[in-house]
């Protein structure tokens, strides 16, 4: 630090209380106020110190982010709306045709069935039972509302019965569906078991004529029964399904 | 010295009492400080170069304070008030560099 540099320092830090002075004195005052206030100021508020230029930028700019983000907002919304739309939708059509599929496997002889029914069995010691009076047997039972039916010979052979079972007289016995049944009969039937029931014993019908042939029928309701014997779901050589109508 | 002591005073006085800034006024204030800022030491190197005049010091400052405010001003009226205080500031900025430089220079010697 110079002589010079310092001696002049020390002339001035001497307090002299002139006009000049003092109202330096007021001037640098003045401008420590305004230092410390304009600092405090700005620490504390962050946008009033701005100018109305800067403001309406720094609307432009929120509102125009608003706007985009509102717009990825909605984008995104319709997505998801979308994605689990879809799913549900899908789920939905997987869940009934699992269903139909059960039912028509169940009708068609292609899945197990279980649920209550009657077992009905008929024991023809003279061999008068023809295939008629199974038929008529069935016809019945289907009337009153079977759901499933399986014809076997008691310890022999099981046979499902559907829609195109046909039963044929056979020397011994009676082939149904190919398959060679002889007596005692044996019907596993799943459907109401009172009414399949009644449906057989009403007067003139198959308990009845039974009788009249020399052969017994027995029938005992269930409350749950199992069939198990299937049949393999034919493929259609031509048949193809239709396109539904109005598409 | 009393002029020291007067700026001490205000920066305590200011942060004691932490005025709220007028609306109008806020604009100018940050520039007003800045050229009282340049004034101040504008001040000290004509004090150490010798030359320190009371009178020129205050007729300076308050020049100084009031061109820096009317320029502004005159800024905002024409719609380019941020970019003139940014110039303001700037070449205010590159006096007080050059003010303490030569303040440098004579305490330092270098």
């Amino acid at each position: 630090m110079s002589r010079l540099a310092l001696g002049r320092l020390a002339a001035a830090a001497r307090p002299r209380a002139t006009r000049g002075q003092l109202v330096a004195a007021v001037l640098c005052a003045a401008l420590g106020f305004g230092l410390a206030v304009q600092v405090r100021s700005n620490q504390v508020a962050g946008l009033s110190t701005l100018s109305q230029s800067d403001l309406v930028r720094i609307l432009d700019d929120v509102s125009q982010r608003t706007a985009r983000l509102q717009a990825e907002a909605r984008d995104l919304e319709d997505t998801r709306a979308a994605v689990t739309g879809g799913a549900s939708g899908s789920r939905a059509a997987l869940q009934e045709a699992r269903a139909r599929t059960r039912t028509l496997g169940i009708l068609a002889g292609t899945v197990p069935a279980t649920g209550p029914g009657i077992e009905f069995t008929i024991t023809d010691p003279k061999n008068h039972v023809h295939a008629d009076v199974l038929l008529d047997a069935l016809e019945e039972l289907r009337d009153a509302g079977a759901e499933a039916v399986e014809i076997s010979s008691v310890g022999g052979e099981q046979v499902r019965v559907v829609v195109s079972t046909h039963l044929v007289d056979a020397a011994g016995g009676i082939q149904v569906d190919g398959t060679l049944l002889h007596s005692p009969y044996h019907f596993l039937v799943i459907g109401d078991p009172r009414t399949l029931a009644a449906a057989l014993d009403i007067p003139g019908g198959v308990l009845d004529v039974l009788h009249q042939e020399g052969a017994t029928g027995m029938v005992a309701q269930q409350d749950s029964l199992t069939i198990t014997s299937l049949r393999p779901a034919p493929r259609p050589q031509y048949a193809r399904p239709a396109p539904a109508s109005g598409r | 010295m009393i002029a020291a002591v007067g700026l001490v005073l205000g920066i305590v006085a200011g942060l004691i009492y932490e005025p709220t800034v007028p609306t109008w006024l806020q604009p100018y204030l940050p520039i007003a400080v800045v050229a009282a800022l340049d004034a101040v030491f504008g001040g000290m190197r004509a004090l150490l170069d010798g030359i320190f005049d009371d009178k020129v010091f205050v007729v300076s400052f308050v020049a100084n304070v009031v061109v820096a405010a009317l320029v502004v001003y005159l800024g905002d009226q024409l719609g380019v008030g941020a970019q003139l205080s940014t110039g303001v500031v700037v070449v205010l900025g590159i006096r007080i560099f050059s003010n303490a430089a030569a303040i440098r220079r004579h305490l330092f010697s270098a």
